[in-house]
């Protein structure tokens, strides 16, 4: 089954505004879900330079960006994301 | 993580990367030599200050590089004084064209008294080199200096006057001679010189009852040079202190020190940070980029988009070595790091502003630039002066500095703690 694609801006903006923390997703996700997640980091994505700028940090999940990304809700998109993917 | 192939035209598989190295350095740089100056000190065991001091100073009004290595009596904060006035003085003096002897004479005088010992006593090694390449070298005390041409040690000629101090109940029992010797350097000479906890190493072990010894220390650097032709300075410098360092049982006896100056073909690096202030300027920044010589390091996410765009390059972010205070570097070919901006950039500064000393177990993308800098002769930053909007930002926390600034600090402390030759451009 093809995996959740997770980005994580690593821009300066992000990176002080809490991508720091996101990078540890990894180790973060249940272990239920750690097979079925892949887990890259980005260069700046410009998120902070649109309308959205207040919103730091971003994530792209899917290639839906997700906006004051945080573990917890970052965790469960990709949960929700996941059962989905089960019963389609 | 070094790019060997960035920097060599063609590499054939009988080549060693040294000898492409230098076969491409002599393309490039025929008639160039650099004088890179670097050293190497560990503290004796238990001590936290060293009692051996290493200065250099490039002085701007003429261009000369002055170096002193001075080795205070005894050891700890109070050898770390002596030794920090006499380097201190003897720079100074040279700078100045102060008459040698009279220099000396006036350190000796001046050193404070060692309670303990009842003697004021430092020793020194300055060396200096001007533009044309004439070295002139004055020692007192310390072990004598190693020059090596072509992979062979030279006999240099010296000159030899005693100083006589004032005040002789604080002045050591044996006689005091400074010795001065001047040569003109040749592209590959290399002046190896260090203090006694070199040659006195292992003193009392079965291998070297009476210590290394000078004649072994040479012989050392002789093989290390044989080993490895374009061996730096720093390189240089940090294996003679580590070998001693071993014949101590990795416990210095003594404040280890070596100093090395080396007559090279210059190494190159840029660095490009910052989007240009116009869009139309981005072809000019990948052209720069294509067309150096030399180590290449993007310092930016914007700056990175734009030449992963203008090159066709992907760029994939290293997620393995994560540290908390520096965003990840990442990699794009044909570049050597890739790098955020400004908090890196801002890192590096401290670093270098620490004497390029960061905790061994760091591993991020500001320790592998102050690398890729102190391996460096001549640094090359080609500065993006579009303003980032997005770091403008009230909420964002205090400190985000304009990159031009930091660049600016980056530069001036690779010039005067490190000797580089820097150069900024603005696009």
């Amino acid at each position: 089954m093809r995996k959740i694609q997770v980005e994580i801006c690593t821009g300066t903006a992000c990176f002080v505004m809490g991508a720091s923390e996101l990078m540890l997703l990894e180790e973060k996700l249940p272990e239920s879900l750690q097979d079925k997640v892949e887990i890259t980091g980005s260069p700046c994505m410009g998120n902070c330079h649109s309308e959205r700028k207040s919103h730091l940090p971003f994530v792209k999940i899917d290639g839906e960006v997700i906006e004051d990304a945080n573990l917890p809700d970052v965790i469960e998109r990709i949960e929700k994301i996941a059962e989905g993917n089960k019963n389609a | 993580m070094t790019n060997e192939t960035s920097t060599m035209t063609s590499l054939n598989a009988t080549e060693s990367p040294c000898e492409a190295q230098q076969k491409d350095e002599i393309q490039k740089n025929i008639g160039e030599t650099f004088v890179e100056v670097d050293h190497f000190q560990l503290c004796k065991s238990g001590q936290h200050s060293p009692g051996d001091v290493f200065l250099s100073e490039k002085n701007p009004s003429d261009g000369r590089t002055i170096s002193t290595l001075s080795d205070g009596l005894g050891s700890g904060i109070k050898a770390d004084v002596l030794a920090t006035l006499t380097a201190t003085m003897a720079t100074k003096f040279v700078a100045n064209d102060i008459p040698i002897k009279r220099a000396a004479e006036i350190i000796m005088n001046t050193l404070p008294v060692c309670s303990e010992r009842g003697i004021s006593y430092a020793t020194f090694t300055t060396v200096d080199i001007d533009p044309n390449s004439t070295v002139k070298i004055i020692e007192y005390d310390n072990p004598p200096y190693l020059l090596v041409r072509q992979q062979t040690a030279l006999d240099p000629i010296k000159e030899s006057t005693e100083i006589v101090r004032k005040d002789k109940s604080t002045a050591p029992r044996m006689k005091a001679y400074l010795h001065y010797s001047k040569f003109t350097g040749e592209p590959g000479d290399r002046l190896v010189f260090f203090s006694d906890g070199v040659t006195q190493s292992g003193m009392g072990t079965a291998l070297f009852p009476f210590g290394w010894t000078a004649e072994n220390a040479y012989s050392f650097v002789l093989d290390r040079i044989k080993e490895n032709p374009c061996v730096s300075a720093r390189d240089l410098a940090k294996s003679v202190v580590q070998e001693a360092c071993i014949h101590d049982g990795y416990k210095p006896k003594d404040d280890i020190s070596c100093g090395v100056v080396y007559f090279r073909n210059p190494r190159d690096t840029l660095i490009l940070t910052g989007p240009p202030i116009s869009k139309e300027s981005d072809k000019e920044l990948a052209s720069i980029f294509n067309l150096f010589n030399g180590k290449k390091v993007i310092c930016g996410g914007t700056t990175a988009n734009i030449m992963s765009r203008e090159l066709k390059k992907p760029i994939t972010v290293d997620m393995k070595n994560l540290d908390p205070e520096v965003p990840p570097f990442s990699e794009m070919e044909g570049a050597d790091l890739v790098s955020e901006g400004i908090i890196t950039l801002g890192t590096v500064a401290d670093i270098l502003e620490n004497n390029g000393v960061y905790s061994s177990d760091k591993d991020n993308a500001a320790t592998r630039m102050v690398e890729i800098f102190r391996n460096s002769d001549r640094i090359y930053f080609v500065v993006g002066t579009k303003i980032n909007e997005a770091h403008q930002d009230p909420n964002m926390p205090e400190g985000l500095e304009i990159r031009r600034n930091v660049v600016k600090k980056v530069a001036s402390l690779l010039e005067e703690k490190f000797l580089k030759e820097t150069h900024i451009q603005y696009l």
